[in-house]
C-alpha cells in the first residue's frame, strides 16, 4: 500500500466507527439473516399457520446448507453501507475536509474501497456466527440432518467474498451517484426489481449483472441465489462471478473519478 | 506556534464560470503576503467563496491559476500543514463528536491524534469535545471549523466569514488570535462581507465586486479616501476655493448644504477655508469613511 493511502484507509475506519451507521446496518443484517433461518426452519417443520408440513425436509443435508446460506442474504445491507460511505460525505459536506486532506481525490475512492471491502468480509463473518447459533437453536426441537463443518465453511467463504465485493461495489455506486437518496433508490430498484425481471426473462444475461454475479461468486455455497429465476446452469463459475463484480466496481469507480468526483465542491 | 513564515498565496487571472454561464469570478489577480492579515471583502455573491475554493483545489478554475508558494493545492506535500481552511460551518457529520471529527481529519492528514485535543483547547471547545456536533450552536461550529483548520499547524490560514455566528467575545478573541498568527509570520486570509467587521484586524484588503477586483492594497490606502466635511454659509465660495487646491481629488457640494472634500486632511481643508476667508460652522472627518468607500467600491453606494 502506498504511503499516502494508508492514513486515508485509517481515516475511513475512524469515520465509520464514530457514527451509528455501521452498527445499525450491521445489526439489521444479522437480525434479518437470523429471522430468515428461523422462518425457513418453521416452514420446513410445518409449524407456520396455513403452511402444510414439509415432511422430511429437515432431514435433507441440502436444506441445512440453505439455512446456513441465509448469512449471505445480508449482502444488500452491505451494499447500502458502501453506498452511504461515499454519499454520506456529500450529504453532510464532510467531503470538503476529506478532499482538503487528500486533494488527489481518487485516493479517497481507493481507500474507501479497501476499507469497506474488509468491513464487508467482517460483517459476513459476524453474521455467519449468529446464523450458526440461530440454526442450532431453531433446529433443536426437531429431528434434522447434521450441521457439517464443510457446509459452514463453504457458506462462509462464499459470504466473505460476496459481501466484500458488494461493499466495494456500493462504494463505486455511491461515487457515481453522489446523491444519497438517488443512489440507494437506484440500487434497490435495480436489485429487487430490474434484476429479478431480467432473471426471469433472460436467465443467461442475468449472470452477468451484479446480483447474478454475486450469486455466482457465492456459488461455493450453491444456495445463495437471491435473484430468483436463475438456475445453477445459468451461473458463471465462482471466480467468474468475482471477476464480473470487480469489473463493475472498477468501471464505476473509474467513471466516477473522471466525472462525479472531479466536480466542483461548492 | 506557526512556522516561521507562512506561504504566499497567489491568484493569477482567475476566471470561474459555473454551469449557469455567469462568471462567478472574472480575471481576478491578487497576492496575499505572509506576516499580514488580509481581508477579502465583497458583498454576498461577489465570488469570495468561489475564489477561496479555487485556492484550495475544491473548485476547478475555468482559466487562470491559484498558487500556494508557487504550486497548486493538489501538489502540496502536506496540505493540512501548509494551509488550514475553515470554509463553512456545516461540514460536519451531525452524529460525530467534535473530538472524533478532528481525529478523522488528523488521521487522514497523517497528523498525531493529540493534535485534536490541542486545537480544541486553542478554540475553547475542550469542555464540549465529546458532544455530538448536532448539539452545537452556530458559534461552536465556527470554532470547530477553525480548530479543523489549525490541526496541521499550518503557516497559512484561509477563513471564510469566520465571524458569522460568533458572539462578541468570540469575535474579539478571533481578532487577537489572527493578529498573533500574522505577527509570528503566518499568512492569514479572512473573508467578510462587512468591512467594519474586519477593519480592526486586517493590514491589507482585497475588495471584489461581481467577481472582479475593485481594490487591493493596504487598509491605510482606503482610509485616505475618507472625506472631510465642511459647512459654511458661503458654500459656493468654499467649494471653489477647495477645488483645484493642491492634493484635493474632489470637492463637492452636498444636498444638505455641506461641502465634502477628499484627498486632504481636515487641517489642510481648514487652512484653505481660512485663507479664502470663508466662515466655517463645521469641520469634521467623516466618521464611517471606510464603510462608505467600501460600499462605493462594491457598487452598493446609495
Amino acid at each position: 500500500m502506498s504511503g499516502s493511502l494508508r492514513p486515508l484507509v485509517a481515516s475511513e475506519w475512524r469515520k465509520v466507527t464514530t457514527t451509528k451507521m455501521l452498527w445499525v446496518l450491521g445489526g439489521i443484517a444479522v437480525i434479518y439473516s437470523c429471522v430468515q433461518v428461523v422462518t425457513l426452519t418453521l416452514v420446513a417443520a410445518g409449524l407456520l399457520a396455513g403452511v402444510p408440513a414439509q415432511g422430511e425436509m429437515l432431514l435433507d443435508p441440502d436444506y441445512i446448507t440453505t439455512l446456513l446460506a441465509q448469512a449471505s442474504t445480508a449482502a444488500t445491507f452491505v451494499l447500502l453501507l458502501g453506498i452511504i460511505a461515499m454519499t454520506g460525505e456529500f450529504r453532510h459536506m464532510t467531503i470538503t475536509s476529506t478532499f482538503l486532506a487528500a486533494p488527489r481525490r481518487w485516493q479517497v475512492l481507493v481507500a474507501k474501497m479497501v476499507l469497506y471491502g474488509l468491513l464487508g468480509a467482517l460483517i459476513a463473518c459476524v453474521t455467519m456466527v449468529f446464523v450458526l447459533i440461530a440454526t442450532y437453536a431453531s433446529l433443536l426441537p426437531f429431528e434434522h440432518a447434521p450441521i457439517t463443518a464443510g457446509a459452514v465453511w463453504s457458506v462462509l467463504v462464499g459470504a466473505v467474498i460476496g459481501m466484500a465485493l458488494y461493499a466495494i461495489l456500493g462504494v463505486s455506486i455511491g461515487s457515481l451517484i453522489t446523491n444519497q437518496v438517488a443512489a440507494i433508490v437506484t440500487a434497490l430498484v435495480w436489485m429487487l426489481l430490474i434484476e429479478a425481471l431480467v432473471g426471469i426473462a433472460f436467465p443467461a444475461v442475468s449472470s452477468w449483472l451484479p446480483g447474478g454475479a454475486l450469486s455466482s461468486a457465492m456459488d461455493v455455497a450453491l444456495r445463495a441465489d437471491i435473484t430468483g429465476g436463475m438456475t445453477a446452469a445459468d451461473r458463471l463459475p465462482a471466480w467468474g462471478g468475482v471477476l464480473v463484480l470487480l469489473a463493475y466496481a472498477a468501471v464505476f469507480g473509474a467513471i466516477a473519478s473522471r466525472t462525479t468526483l472531479r466536480r466542483d465542491i461548492t | 506556534m506557526p512556522p516561521a513564515s507562512g506561504p504566499t498565496l497567489q491568484v493569477e487571472s482567475l476566471t470561474k464560470v459555473f454551469r449557469r454561464k455567469v462568471a462567478a469570478v472574472q480575471d481576478l489577480s491578487f497576492t496575499v503576503h505572509p506576516g499580514r492579515v488580509t481581508g477579502f471583502l465583497g458583498p454576498n455573491g461577489s465570488g469570495k467563496t468561489t475564489t477561496l475554493r479555487c485556492l484550495l483545489g475544491l473548485v476547478r478554475p475555468t482559466s487562470g491559476r491559484v498558487l500556494i508558494d508557487g504550486s497548486p493545492y493538489a501538489d502540496l506535500g502536506q496540505p493540512l500543514s501548509t494551509v488550514g481552511a475553515a470554509l463553512e460551518a456545516s461540514g460536519f457529520h451531525p452524529g460525530r463528536t467534535a473530538r472524533n471529527h478532528l481525529r478523522v481529519v488528523a488521521t487522514a492528514g497523517g497528523l498525531p491524534l493529540a493534535r485534536a485535543d490541542e486545537v480544541l483547547e486553542v478554540v475553547g471547545l475542550t469542555a464540549s469535545a465529546d458532544r455530538r456536533v448536532v448539539e452545537y450552536s452556530l458559534g461552536m461550529r465556527q470554532r470547530l471549523a477553525l480548530a479543523t483548520a489549525l490541526l496541521g499547524d499550518p503557516g497559512g490560514l484561509v477563513l471564510d466569514e469566520p465571524a458569522n455566528g460568533l458572539d462578541p467575545e468570540g469575535i474579539a478573541w478571533l481578532r487577537g488570535y489572527l493578529r498573533e498568527r500574522a505577527a509570528s509570520g503566518g499568512t492569514v486570509l479572512v473573508s467578510s462581507h462587512v468591512l467594519s467587521e474586519v477593519q480592526q484586524t486586517v493590514d491589507d484588503v482585497v475588495i471584489i465586486s461581481e467577481g472582479e477586483l475593485v481594490h487591493a492594497g493596504p487598509l491605510s490606502g482606503l482610509s485616505a479616501r475618507g472625506r472631510v466635511v465642511l459647512r459654511s454659509p458661503d458654500a459656493v465660495r468654499l467649494q471653489a476655493a477647495l477645488t483645484g487646491a493642491p492634493g484635493v481629488t474632489a470637492a463637492d457640494q452636498q444636498p444638505d448644504g455641506s461641502v465634502t472634500v477628499t484627498g486632504i486632511s481636515a487641517a489642510e481643508a481648514g487652512r484653505i477655508a481660512f485663507a479664502a476667508g470663508c466662515e466655517l460652522h463645521e469641520l469634521t472627518t467623516e466618521p464611517d469613511a471606510l464603510e462608505r468607500v467600501f460600499l462605493e467600491l462594491t457598487g452598493g453606494a446609495s
